[in-house]
């Protein structure tokens, strides 16, 4: 049983007596998606401070240094600096879709985030299709970007959407593929699980040191959520350079910054699902450590009627922070990895995006399928023999 | 990413692919770690060569307005203004339009007084175009030396036309007697 389901039975049991069943439940889902919408805005602010700071560093500059200690504030500022800029609509636009459109891209992100394990007895939902619903949810934004781009009534908009619907169209499929491998080995979409059967070999038993065809897997997964995420050098749907900013040319204020939490949120989903997936998810040494140490509980508020406060369980809190923590770490090194690649190189033609999609990637992942099921066939059949 | 038919090829460009991409994150990354070339501009500036040419300064206790820098620009943004008494100077502007300056340094050399320099100020920003008119003077008026000076003076032609009247009266007076 996860951490919420059992808060959940916890607080039935405590409060039950007062409160109908429905409003505890609303309730708590109405909590799980302020804090996933704050952690999405949290991310967000963190990744767009380390964007700046890393291109500046990689351009032998500076980046924001005047807000706070290295700027770190900085992310605050332009918040504050956002909600107070005029929101536009476009006289020839399309009112509904055009206001419809940032939302249902939060929305969607919103929606993927609940997969996401903060810890593994921390979660929003325990699915067993998690990495399905992740991959499902976050594709979704892709129509709201189309729609943004549609009722914005400007050329510059409408190639960025169909842009994006192209390459996300072109990359899904490599995307989903190589996840396959490491779902062979772990046997489980789930991600809580797939992270459990990684922590073996002191917590280095990492899908990726358990297949030969788990690195290439990751290399083809790394550049198809590049190309899922909108990042350079995949970011045609913005193209600044040639697009003014693709599909969010007409919005501004609020709104805009919609599409900016989901871009990087998208990152971040994406590297967790990478570090869960290949990179070992909650799993480490340093977990393992605290696993020893702490126990692996995965209950950290007492269950019950004896509901209380008061009986946190505090070597499991200590585990599940450090377990937490170390996707996290995961997490953003990932982010780290993709702002790196950006402001590495340079971005690529759009025939170039499906040449590489469609004829390199798709194959490619369709190989590494292949042989890991061998070498998974093959090997079981060496233990069973 | 080239157009290749030959398997050869197909492998040659995933290769290339991957191979340039390390090759650019290798080069990326040294430039990461190591220190920023800029500098926190208002906070900190660049050193500044020591024959620069910024904004002007003028030493205005040396001027004599003899207009010799506003003769030399060669397009006359230079314009001065100054009463003269007796010796002294009383200045009422000398001002360098920035909007036409373009710091060619020929208004430095004819001054017989050595008094107006090219300063290493660069950061001119306004807010106004007006403002661009900008006036070297740093103080409007005569210079305080100049008044004691001109005082000294006055007081001694006083004196002397005193001692004068006086001699004169006593030659009149020599006169009467004589």
């Amino acid at each position: 049983m996860s951490g919420t389901s059992a808060f959940l039975e916890g607080l039935k049991a405590g409060l039950g007596e007062f409160v109908p069943m429905w409003a505890l439940w609303l309730g708590s889902a109405l909590i799980s998606v302020a804090i996933a919408l704050g952690l999405i805005s949290l991310i967000a602010m963190f990744s767009v401070w380390l964007e700046r700071k890393v291109a500046g560093h990689i351009q032998c500059r500076y980046g924001p240094m005047y807000v706070g200690w290295h700027g770190w504030l900085q992310s605050i500022a332009d918040g504050v600096k956002l909600l107070l800029k005029e929101d536009l609509i476009p006289r020839d636009a399309d009112r509904v879709l055009f206001m419809l459109a940032p939302a249902l891209v939060l929305a969607a992100i919103v929606g993927a985030m609940a997969a996401y394990p903060l810890a593994p007895g921390i979660l929003f939902a325990d699915i067993d299709l998690g990495l399905f619903f992740i991959i499902a949810m976050s594709s979704m934004t892709t129509i709201g970007v189309v729609m943004a781009g549609w009722a914005s009534n400007s050329k510059w908009t409408i190639y960025g959407s169909m842009r994006e619907a192209a390459q996300v169209v072109a990359y899904e499929i490599p995307l989903g593929v190589s996840l396959l491998v490491p779902v062979m080995v772990a046997g489980t979409l789930n991600l809580r699980e797939a992270s459990a059967a990684q922590a073996d070999f002191f917590g280095m038993g990492w899908f990726m040191f358990k297949n030969p065809f788990m690195l290439p897997a990751f290399l083809l997964f790394l550049v198809a959520a590049l190309a899922e995420t909108k990042r350079a050098p995949f970011d045609l749907p913005e193209a600044e350079s040639e697009l003014v900013a693709g599909f969010m040319t007409e919005y501004s204020g609020i709104r805009w910054s919609f599409f900016f939490m989901e871009e990087y949120a998208a990152m971040f989903l994406m590297s967790a699902i990478g570090a869960v997936f290949f990179l070992g998810g909650f799993e480490s040494p340093l977990t393992h450590l605290a696993g020893q140490l702490f126990g692996r509980d995965l209950v950290v508020v007492g269950a019950g009627p004896e509901f209380a406060f008061t009986a946190i369980n505090w070597g499991a809190l200590v585990y599940q922070l450090v377990a937490g923590g170390t996707l996290l770490v995961k997490s953003f090194l990932g982010i780290f990895l993709m702002m790196w690649l950006r402001w590495t190189l340079p971005r690529i033609r759009i025939d170039q995006v499906m040449t590489m999609g469609y004829k390199y990637l798709t194959p490619l992942a369709l190989v590494c399928v292949l042989g890991a099921a061998l070498w998974e066939a093959g090997w079981q059949a060496l233990v069973r023999s | 990413m080239q157009q290749t038919e030959t398997a050869q090829g197909y492998v040659k460009n995933i290769w290339d692919t991957v191979k340039t991409t390390l090759v650019g994150m290798k080069i990326t990354w040294r430039y990461m770690l190591q220190k920023p070339i800029t500098v926190q501009y208002p906070d900190e500036r660049m050193p500044i060569p020591d024959r620069y040419r910024g904004i002007h300064y003028l030493e205005q206790e040396k001027c004599i307005n003899c207009l010799a820098c506003a003769r030399a620009c060669p397009i006359d943004c230079i314009e001065m203004e100054a009463v003269r008494h007796g010796k002294e100077l009383e200045w009422i502007s000398f001002t360098l339009d920035y909007q036409k300056c373009m710091f060619c340094e020929l208004c430095v050399y004819p001054c017989p007084k050595d008094c107006i320099h090219m300063g290493t100020e660069y950061a001119f920003v306004t807010f106004d175009r007006s403002e661009f008119k900008h006036d070297l003077l740093s103080f409007k008026g005569m210079a305080r030396e100049a008044r004691i000076r001109m005082k000294e003076a006055e007081a001694k032609k006083a004196a002397k036309d005193a001692a004068k009247a006086a001699g004169g009266g006593k030659s009149a007076e020599k006169g009467g007697e004589g």
